[in-house]
């Protein structure tokens, strides 16, 4: 193996190969930092470009183009609450308190060093867990996925903020959005108008939800707020803070690497888990949500843990896990390469390349990240009576490209409306945006878990992985409850006092 | 007493009530060719609404006996006048007839018009009226360049409304 | 600063030229809408028929641009709703003739574009995992007739044409359609490999690109393919219509050129010379084959293909009871 890889390495260090992947994570950064415009968007543009370039230089450039652009959805997500994808909304918790007291630069280069490290860490596990992994993803049936899942939906409550019951009725509310359209057997919910057929996309729900209201909150209490520019200093990042986050950071490359490996599920999944999971075990636990480095770090370092892990199920099965390796699979029927257990066979040297490759592509992107880093901390700067307007039109015209629907727009604007009563009602948004994503997941897999079983509930306890994650669930359920039971009783007692 | 923790139960319990028992019967139909023993699409609607219900009659339940164990994080906002309350919510008026007239009048405008006067009205509403040329500028250049950009990259098909009285640059 | 205002000013005279007469199409770049995600079939078929129409359309850049959603009904009202001036033409696929047959209301009928060509063919496989006890189709016909409702089957949804593969099958052999064996659901092709491979369920009938590759490798095994003739890369596969299988050995999967109704003549013209000589293309026929699909560019009726295959599908969708 060892003499294939180095064999790989000199076939792959060309200059060809090295510009692709540094213009791809480039252009992906960019464009991730856009809001509205997506990964998938910049997979989709650059597919045309495949059809001239040679097959490992081709998949490089697209694997740059989703590792970049996941990087750069942190980038507006610290500096104007707009998460660039769903992938990053946890990132926006902590990153955009941190921009608001002047220390956006410090975020961003947390947000860069956990995105390289868990990116790294997954190409590690790519290389070398590929297999194991492989055979793990194939286990998870439906059954199993829906018991996950279940478990994901309890982060809810780390991510509720001040009230849980907020928090679930937000979560509830999602839930019940995210059933608008056509359901999985191909009948329609809530199909008022021809275009709700297809259901709300997450791109301008996500982005509606985040980045209006604070456009709406800026012109009607402008009495208060005088629109001032966010305070500037402090962007480095001190080794104490660094060594402070690593457990979390280790941890989310962790989670990202086996949810990725999972055909479905993705990286804001894989976000949220590592997110309540650092929540609940750190020291610092009460300052999440309110600037806590160590929030970017398990929110950044899982997303991006997650690129290199959803080449898994695509190189060793041939099965893409989410749309942009959807896209990918498509590149490699271009060049003629077929992914699965017979690439391995047949283009051996073309899969070492690529794993090569995707090696530089972790040092490429801190050198994108710190060249863009120093260049986007300008954005911070500039008053937020003209920022927010211009973020007002990125989104306008970036939902509107994702696939040219005017009704897209339409619910980026009902969204960001409907965002802002929350804001007023203190109803929190993230438990919304989570719902939102997981719901689908956890619905389809309750309702196929119970055809295949004809019924039959049992179905949901026949497997260890099963049994593991109902486990889990008791577990955080029962500490929520004490918790929220202490809550009570000090109050009561403060109340008293 | 309706207080703000009060009036937010009662906005969560209207909402879900009113999907539960009026929209999910009309708009969410069982198709024949779901076997019976898989549950029907409505199952999950019902349950989450069925629980948002419970959930917003508990928010007023709370409200009603005082407090609950809510934490808010908002900093309070000072006292402010009745004439400053009527110019907010004029404010917020004027920006949601924005926000709707925009979706209107890109069909009869064309889209690049129209972003160019929802961007000008958001500028002007949001105070930045004092720096009159950012504003123009950003208003004119902003949606020109957003334009061209996405119609010669992603080949993005822009409506150029019906009116046909702005070139809608492709 | 000056070059932006040439590209303006250049940019608004194409603009205000477009709306005005059209000798010589095409003068500025064709769009092709294909109506399902990225990396998909209709996607990939809209990129090779992109890259090689170019050749053939005096050098005028032919872009693909997707709109998914509502089984490629967005895509599909997007094209019929627009100008007819040559300029935004359909990736059509099945689904453009299945969706209107089996939807009680559907926004574009089959009929309401100008059909300028069909593209491919792209069979669909009956397939189950390699430990299966089933070798061959008539045994998992014998194993569905021995254990109604015991087997499962995957597919993107009741009235989606990989759940009509498995359903005409079943009709084919006087077994009830909705109960002889049931339906899982999973969205997309890649999701409903992974369910074969993982033995999530027993059996599935849908696209060939997303099983070949497993087939390949030997992780599942092909039983019946519904094509009209064998596949190359699989010889010793019956076709649904060898097994005698009636209403199965007429479904496949199919891509092809439509436009907006009533396209000017010219524009049909310049698209028929323009396949004629993209069914003779080496490029085109060469990504067919990497596909898995089979080129038809030329070798059918659209209009009357396009007919045939709605009322297969209205006529089953009548009999299975899906629509009044």
């Amino acid at each position: 193996m060892w003499n294939d890889l180095l064999f790989a390495f000199e076939s792959v260090a060309t200059l060809a190969n090295v510009l692709a992947m540094g213009a791809g994570i480039l252009a992906g950064v960019v464009i991730g930092a856009i809001p509205g415009m997506t990964g998938t968007m910049a997979v989709t543009l650059a597919l045309p470009f495949t059809f001239y370039l040679p097959p490992v230089t081709s998949i490089l450039l697209l694997v740059a183009l989703y590792k970049g652009s996941t990087y750069g959805a942190s980038i507006s997500a610290i500096l104007i609450k707009t998460p660039g994808t769903a992938s990053a909304a946890c990132t926006v918790l902590d990153g955009w308190p941190l921009a608001q007291k002047g220390k956006a630069g410090k975020a961003l280069n947390m947000a860069l060093i956990s995105s390289c490290i868990g990116d790294f860490l997954s190409n590690i596990s790519l290389i070398f867990l590929a297999a194991p992994l492989a055979l793990l993803a194939l286990r998870v049936g439906p059954p199993e996925y829906f018991m996950l899942m279940a478990f994901a939906l309890t982060m809810v409550a780390s991510i509720s903020g001040g009230s849980l019951l907020l928090g679930v009725v937000s979560a509830c509310f999602g839930l019940l959005l995210a059933t608008v359209g056509e359901d999985m057997y191909g009948s329609f919910r809530f199909a008022m108008t021809e275009d709700m057929k297809s259901g709300l996309s997450v791109a301008p729900v996500l982005i509606g939800l985040f980045a209006l209201p604070e456009l709406l909150r800026l012109i009607m209490f402008r009495d208060e707020n005088h629109g001032q520019a966010m305070k500037l200093g402090d962007n480095r990042l001190t080794l104490a803070e660094f060594r402070g986050s690593l457990k979390s950071i280790i941890r989310g490359s962790f989670i990202g690497v086996v949810l990725g490996a999972i055909p479905g599920i993705g990286p804001s999944a894989a976000a949220f888990f590592s997110y309540g999971e650092a929540r609940r075990s750190s020291p610092n636990s009460e300052n999440f949500g309110k600037g806590e480095l160590e929030g970017i770090a398990a929110s950044e370092s899982a997303n991006n843990g997650c690129c290199g892990a959803t080449m898994i199920p695509l190189l060793a099965l041939g099965v893409p896990g989410d749309v942009i390796t959807g896209v990918m699979l498509g590149a490699f029927m271009i060049q003629g390469l077929t992914p699965g257990p017979l690439l391995f066979q047949n283009n051996l040297n073309e899969v070492y390349m690529l794993f090569i490759g995707m090696m530089f592509s972790s040092v490429l992107l801190f050198g994108a990240g710190k060249l863009t880093v120093r260049f986007f901390s300008h954005i911070s700067s500039i008053p937020q009576v003209l920022l927010t307007p211009v973020v007002l039109m990125l989104c306008i015209y970036g939902i509107y490209s994702i696939s040219s629907s005017m009704f897209d727009v339409t619910v980026l604007l009902v969204m960001g409306v409907v965002g802002f009563i929350m804001l007023l009602l203190n109803i929190p948004p993230a438990p919304f945006l989570i719902a939102f994503i997981l719901g689908p997941m956890f619905e389809d897999n309750l309702r196929r878990a119970l055809a295949i079983s004809r019924g039959d509930p049992s179905v949901f306890f026949q497997s260890a992985i099963s049994w593991i994650f109902a486990g889990l669930i008791v577990f955080f359920v029962g500490l929520t409850i004490r918790r929220e039971w202490q809550k009570f009783r000090e109050n009561r007692a403060a109340k008293n006092a | 007493m309706l207080n703000k923790a009060m009036l937010r139960g009662l906005l969560i319990a209207l909402f879900f009530g009113t999907v539960l028992f009026a929209l999910i019967p009309v708009h969410v139909p069982r198709p024949s060719f779901i076997p019976g023993f898989a549950p029907p699409p409505d199952m999950w609607p019902r349950t989450v609404s069925i629980l948002g219900l419970a959930l917003g009659l508990l928010a007023m339940a709370f409200a009603a006996l005082g407090g609950g164990n809510e934490t808010s994080d908002e900093p309070k906002r000072g006292p402010a006048s009745a004439v400053e309350w009527r110019n907010r919510l004029i404010r917020l008026a004027l920006a949601l007839a924005a926000f709707a007239g925009f979706v209107v009048l890109v069909p009869l405008l064309g889209f690049l018009a129209s972003s160019m006067l929802l961007a000008l009205a958001c500028f002007l509403l949001a105070g930045a009226s004092g720096r009159w040329v950012a504003v123009l500028a950003l208003a004119v250049l902003l949606p020109l360049g957003l334009q061209l950009f996405f119609g010669n990259v992603t080949h993005t098909p822009f409506p150029s409304g019906s009116w046909g009285i702005f070139p809608g640059l492709n | 600063m000056k070059s932006l205002m040439k590209t303006v000013l250049a940019a608004a005279v194409v603009a205000l030229a477009a709306g005005t007469a059209h000798a010589d199409y095409p003068e500025k770049a064709v769009t092709i809408v294909a109506p399902y995600g990225a990396g998909g079939a209709s996607d990939l078929a809209a990129r090779a028929l992109a890259e090689t129409a170019r050749d053939y359309l005096g050098e005028q850049p032919v872009v693909v641009v997707n709109k998914p959603g509502n089984g490629g009904m967005n895509g599909a009202r997007f094209v019929s709703e627009s100008t007819p001036d040559g300029y935004t033409l359909l990736l059509a696929r099945v689904g453009m003739a299945l969706y209107p047959a089996v939807q009680e209301s559907s926004p574009v009928g089959w009929d309401d574009y100008t059909f300028l060509g069909s593209l491919e063919a792209t069979p669909m496989i009956l397939a189950v995992a390699e430990n299966s006890p089933y070798k061959t189709a008539e045994e998992l016909v014998e194993g569905l007739k021995a254990n109604p409702g015991a087997l499962t089957y995957g597919a993107s949804g009741a009235t989606a044409i990989d759940g009509f593969t498995v359903q005409a099958l079943l009709a084919d052999n006087e077994l009830d359609p909705l109960t002889a064996a049931t339906l899982v659901p999973y969205k997309g092709g890649g999701a409903l490999a992974t369910a074969l491979l993982g033995g999530h369920v027993d059996f599935l009938a849908i696209a060939a690109g997303s099983l070949m590759p497993h087939i390949e490798s030997g992780k599942m095994r092909a039983l019946m393919v519904y094509a009209p003739s064998r596949m190359d890369a699989l010889p010793d596969v019956p076709t649904a219509a060898e097994l005698g299988f009636e209403k199965a050995g007429q479904i496949t999967g199919w891509s092809a050129l439509y436009g907006p109704k009533d396209l000017p003549e010219n524009v049909v013209t310049r698209w028929q010379e323009t396949l004629a000589k993209v069914a003779e293309d080496e490029k085109w026929l060469e990504l067919a084959k990497r596909r898995g699909s089979i080129s038809t560019v030329g070798k059918e009726d659209m209009a009357a293909y396009a007919k045939s295959q709605y009322e297969l599908f209205n006529g089953l969708a009548r009999e299975f009871g899906y629509i009044k």
